[in-house]
């Protein structure tokens, strides 16, 4: 277990690097002078000014001495501070970090919340009438555009019911039952495809599991079948249901990006579209290193706690 | 407030200070805006974006506009102008204050001038005191700002030049997070991508003014959202928004639209240097080509009309389309005039496109009408920082954008179409207009000038390096129980101060 | 999560005979909904009832009818003929995308597993490192780097797509590699390519088509986010993403340019998907068993 550990993390530490030098290498890779649009659509740009803005954010160094000092930075917490607003950038990430959390929680729990009645449901229609059409409905629910759904829903909220305040953001902090309810829409548009999802695989290793020699064995000993879906299969299906939830967290942070567009949520999505907009180096050198890692770390941890429940996987 | 009473000198502020009386009571109008700002130094941020938030609500220049444009006092209460039109002495309202505390005085106002002058501050709105030698404060309240040259434009230039403290002198980073000027509302937040909230200025110099107890500005880039957001009474107004979104939120019970024609325009800009459109014959075919009221209907939605050179909101100065042969479309005169021209058909040419959803579609509707007359156009959509810089190096051979227009036609004609002008992006030259040019910005007899900029737009009319294409119709969105306010066509929201909240 | 749980049939002739066996309903209907796409796709100049470029002002934003089945545009376009022309370049993009991950996912997931040692271990930290980014997240930074447009969003979904399928392919082909025959071919001399070509990627074949279906179905709702974000197709092409992205302003008045729009998107991700779907089910022995 140790020598696997050791490995995993000599391969994380390695993922973490290229990452980091993806990371660094996409807004320098953008073809023109970022400094110059950086600077916007005002006449008076001179050359002066750019050069004195390459000066002030270090472009005037050799590639290489960029990095190494962005990423000494990095590591020492120091991210840098934004081009526009002067904030320091980790700031900013906080700030808009929230909004997308949230919905990305919200929706993960509907998920599961839905999911788990459906997925049994799914595994117990199986072989019946019924099953032809809720796997249908189930592959629908799985590739709905989230962002078609959530217009559909604007669309329904302002003919049914246009004095409902279900739209915009109010920040948590000013009104903790605003904020949520205006997260609930985007919430469940994001997590249709994820319900379906998780729905799915339930129903195949219910149905897995049904197959294994132990509930067979219960079965023949009389215990009756319904039981037996509860109590025996539903156990041990739930194991790669729970490691799945994590993996879940990279689509949902996808989903989340262009959902928070539709809904005018300000979260990361808006911040990175933002940064690419303006060119802000910092922040989006940042925000998609942070996110990464993120995402790379859950990653990593599903992996590990895999491991663990199934010895088989080394 | 009652302390301020007896400053109060220009008569409408003491109607509007009357009409405070009644004043309805105060909470703060929540706004719903499309962008966010990229920053809020009134001497270095140009976009609407910004420009609504600060404009005439936080910030206050010398002098001001009123919703017909017309110059009117600001924060000078009169001025004198020289025999030799080379000097001006404004004498300064008393009893403005700043956001931070302190009284504004003359000291302040030759900063902030000196600010924007300064080439560390790199204003874009620098080249507007471009004729200014020297300004001098003699006392503190009054302010000397002697010319090289007379200048015409210079009480409009001073509208858009807001008064900071004279302690941001030198210092280009604070007030574009903390704006601090002498206007009637205090900037209190800002939390990037979802608001910014303006709050009443106690010591606002305007007696009984705002009304309002604050201001907050969401920032909602969705257009479904915030129509929603409006129908259901989460925002009271929708400032400055297009047709498409008046015409969405109209029909909704308890929505009402204040709307003027907008100073802003769109264009279509021509690189000159590029065959063939440096053929002036080609120009006017393309001219000819395009069906404006077309355009109005597709891409504003029938909410507006056909411009010229300059914004038929502009009377004193604009020359009606219709004197204006080109602006009659007709396909076969296009036809005869790129034969005439002698060009091969179909050529080909890129059109650069601005990124925003009105100029997408006017981009659409033109790439058909050129292809009428055998111009093949592919459209080229960059994002908006390509778009930009693409523009700024005059990389294109025609662009597609929406431009902001200003109330004084030296201050857009002379950098836009003078050779070697610095947003002159058609690398256009002509001798014969420079000096047209030279002459308006010296000349002040009004009826001069009239006669001069009658030339110019004739000049750039039909032949000239951009295509005027349209000006739009603008609104404001509001529900029932917002009163007092009053629709500017540049954008400006400083008509928040006299707004009042009803049930 | 990586390749080596993909059952690997013993030989690439089985496929087609599960497609026959298989009588499922939701095949047969998935099957004809991709032949019914792919033939108006192909077809498109035929089969839409107008130019999809063509703008008729006076007859704008106009309900379903008659004349316009999905009603018309803000510029008086017709809007079925533009899901038409939008599923054609929708389709066009997400193929392209999928088969060139497929080509460099498969080439370099082939290399791994053919030549091991530290060719392995540089191709595949390197396929790390690109699936370590969320789909969108990586997608836009390609798309910031070649800016805007249908051959960049292709490009963005071929890199996000890439590490999937050399991660897919490395694990079976490993598994084939160090089977017997492919052994006693090599010790019968023939080539490394001769070996990958014939006895290794055959043997694939069906893996590949059930992960080629689905990708295509993720693509295509890829394709339509970073269009709907305004980062794929530009104006005036239309695309199904940039559809639902021009409606969405204009919602209130025309909700049909929105609503199909999106629709034919779920049809297309519906169909490819569910196909991938039976495929896998056919395929997967375990699956099998338990029906």
């Amino acid at each position: 277990m140790l020598r696997l550990l050791r490995g995993r993390l000599v391969d994380l530490g390695v993922v973490l690097a290229g990452v980091s030098v993806l990371a660094f290498a996409f807004i320098r890779l953008i073809p023109g002078d970022a400094v110059a649009i950086m600077l916007g659509a005002n006449a008076e740009v001179t050359p002066e000014r750019i050069a004195a803005m390459r000066t002030r954010l270090g472009l005037d160094l050799p590639i290489h001495e960029q990095y190494v000092t962005w990423l000494s930075g990095v590591l020492r917490g120091d991210f840098g501070v934004s081009i526009w607003t002067g904030k320091p950038v980790i700031d900013e990430i906080a700030a808009h970090i929230w909004p997308t959390l949230q919905l990305t929680v919200l929706a993960l729990a509907a998920a599961v919340v839905l999911a788990v009645p459906l997925g049994i449901l799914m595994a117990r229609l199986r072989g019946r009438r019924g099953e032809a059409i809720v796997q249908a409905g189930s592959v629908v629910g799985l590739t709905v555009p989230p962002f078609w759904l959530g217009i559909l829903m604007i669309l329904a909220l302002a003919t049914f019911a246009p004095s409902l305040q279900l739209l915009g953001y109010v920040p948590f902090s000013e009104d903790p039952l605003g904020n949520v309810s205006r997260l609930l829409l985007p919430a469940v548009a994001l997590s249709l495809p994820i319900t379906a999802n998780l729905a799915r695989l339930l129903r195949s290793t219910l149905l897995e599991a049904m197959q294994q020699d132990y509930i067979r064995t219960a079965r023949a000993k009389g215990v009756p079948a319904r039981a037996v879906l509860y109590r025996h299969a539903l156990r041990n299906a739930l194991i790669p249901f729970v490691t799945s939830v994590g993996i879940m967290a990279g689509y949902l942070l996808s989903g989340a990006i262009v959902i928070e567009q539709v809904f005018a949520i300000p979260g990361l999505g808006r911040l990175l579209l933002g940064a690419i907009a303006e060119r802000n180096y910092p922040l989006l050198q940042a925000t998609i290193l942070l996110v990464t890692t993120a995402f790379v770390l859950v990653n990593f941890l599903v992996d590990l706690l895999y491991a663990l429940i199934d010895p088989r996987i080394s | 407030m009652s302390r301020f009473r007896k400053f109060v000198l220009a008569q409408g502020v003491a109607a509007s200070a009357l009409l405070g009386a009644f004043s309805v009571q105060a909470a703060p109008l929540e706004l719903a805006v499309a962008s966010s700002p990229s920053g809020l130094d009134p001497h270095i941020v140009t976009a609407f974006s910004s420009f609504q938030v600060i404009d005439g609500t936080v910030y206050e220049g010398l002098t001001a506009l009123d919703e017909n444009l017309a110059i009117v006092p600001g924060l000078a209460a009169a001025w004198e102008i020289s025999e030799d039109k080379k000097t001006y002495t404004f004498s300064l309202r008393e009893g403005v204050t700043f956001h931070s505390g302190g009284v504004m005085t003359s000291k302040d106002v030759a900063a902030s001038l000196q600010r924007v002058m300064d080439e560390k501050t790199g204003s874009p709105l620098a080249s507007r005191l471009a004729a200014v030698e020297s300004v001098e404060t003699p006392d503190p309240s009054t302010v000397v700002i002697r010319l090289k040259a007379p200048s015409a434009p210079l009480l409009s230039s001073l509208t858009s030049i807001a008064i900071v403290p004279a302690k941001y002198l030198g210092d280009t980073e604070s007030l574009q997070r903390q704006p601090d000027g002498t206007g009637a509302f205090r900037f209190v937040d800002w939390q990037p991508n979802v608001a910014i909230r303006l709050t009443a200025h106690e010591g606002y110099w305007q007696t009984g003014l705002p009304k309002l107890e604050g201001v907050t500005y969401n920032i909602v880039p969705e257009a479904a959202t915030r129509q929603v957001g409006l129908t259901s009474g989460q925002y009271q107004m929708l400032p400055n928004i297009d047709a498409v979104t008046a015409l969405q939120v109209k029909a909704q019970p308890g929505i009402k639209l204040a709307e003027t024609l907008e100073l802003a325009y769109s264009l279509v800009g021509l690189n000159v240097t590029r065959a063939p459109l440096d053929n002036p014959k080609v120009r006017e075919a393309i001219n000819y080509a395009i069906n404006r009221s077309d355009l109005v209907q597709a891409a504003l939605f029938g909410a507006g009309v056909p411009g010229g050179p300059l914004s038929p909101a502009l009377e004193q100065f604009a020359t009606p389309t219709s004197d204006f042969a080109c602006f009659t479309p007709s396909v076969d005169k296009a036809k005869a005039l790129m034969e005439e021209a002698g060009v091969d058909t179909p050529v080909e040419l890129k059109l650069l496109v601005l990124p925003r959803d009105d100029t997408k579609a006017l981009a659409q509707v033109i790439q058909q009408q050129l292809a009428a007359i055998g111009i093949a156009v592919t459209l080229d959509i960059p994002e908006i920082g390509k778009f930009v810089q693409d523009w700024r190096n005059s990389d294109f051979d025609m662009f597609v954008s929406l431009n902001s227009g200003t109330i004084e036609p030296d201050d857009y004609f002379y950098r836009t179409f003078r050779s070697g002008g610095s947003t002159n992006v058609f690398k256009y030259a002509n001798a014969e207009l420079d000096a047209l040019l030279d002459q308006g910005r010296e000349e002040t007899d009004p009826a001069g000038r009239r006669e001069i900029y009658g030339k110019v737009q004739g000049m750039l009319a039909c032949d000239g390096p951009a295509v005027f294409l349209t000006y739009g119709q603008l609104y404001t969105a509001m529900r029932d129980g917002v009163d007092g306010f009053t629709i500017y066509p540049n954008r400006s929201l400083g008509a928040l101060k006299s707004v009042t909240l009803g049930k | 999560m990586s390749g080596g749980e993909i059952a690997v049939p013993p030989r690439g002739g089985r496929i087609r005979a599960g497609l026959l066996r298989r009588r499922s309903g939701l095949f047969v209907v998935a099957l004809a909904l991709i032949v019914l796409q792919a033939f108006l796709a192909v077809a498109a100049p035929l089969v839409a009832p107008y130019d999809p470029l063509f703008q008729d002002i006076l007859h704008r934003m106009s309900g379903p009818s008659a004349a316009h089945w999905f009603g018309t545009d803000q510029f008086g376009r017709d809007v079925l003929s533009r899901v038409i022309y939008g599923l054609r370049a929708s389709l066009a993009i997400s193929f392209a995308a999928v088969f060139t991950a497929l080509v460099f996912g498969g080439i370099l997931g082939l290399l791994a597993a053919f030549y091991r040692g530290w060719i392995e271990r540089i191709i595949m930290r390197g396929m790390d490192v690109l699936f370590a980014f969320p789909v969108m997240l990586l997608a836009i930074g390609v798309i910031a780097v070649l800016g805007p447009g249908g051959f960049p969003t292709a490009a963005a979904i071929a890199v996000v797509y890439t590490p999937i399928f050399a991660r897919l392919l490395r694990g079976p082909a490993l598994i084939i590699a160090e089977s017997d025959y492919v052994m006693s071919a090599k010790s019968i001399g023939a080539s490394d390519i001769r070996i990958i070509f014939i006895h290794i990627l055959p043997n694939l074949a069906s893996v590949i088509l059930v992960q080629l279906s689905l990708l295509l179905s993720s693509a295509i709702l890829v394709e339509a986010s970073l269009s709907f974000l305004g980062l794929g197709t530009q104006p005036p092409t239309p695309s199904l993403g940039m559809m639902l992205s021009e409606g969405r302003n204009f919602l209130f008045l025309a909700p049909w340019a929105a609503l199909f729009s999106g629709l034919a998107i779920l049809v297309v991700a519906f169909a490819l998907n569910l196909f991938g779907d039976a495929l896998r089910d056919d395929l997967d022995p375990r699956l099998r068993k338990a029906s």
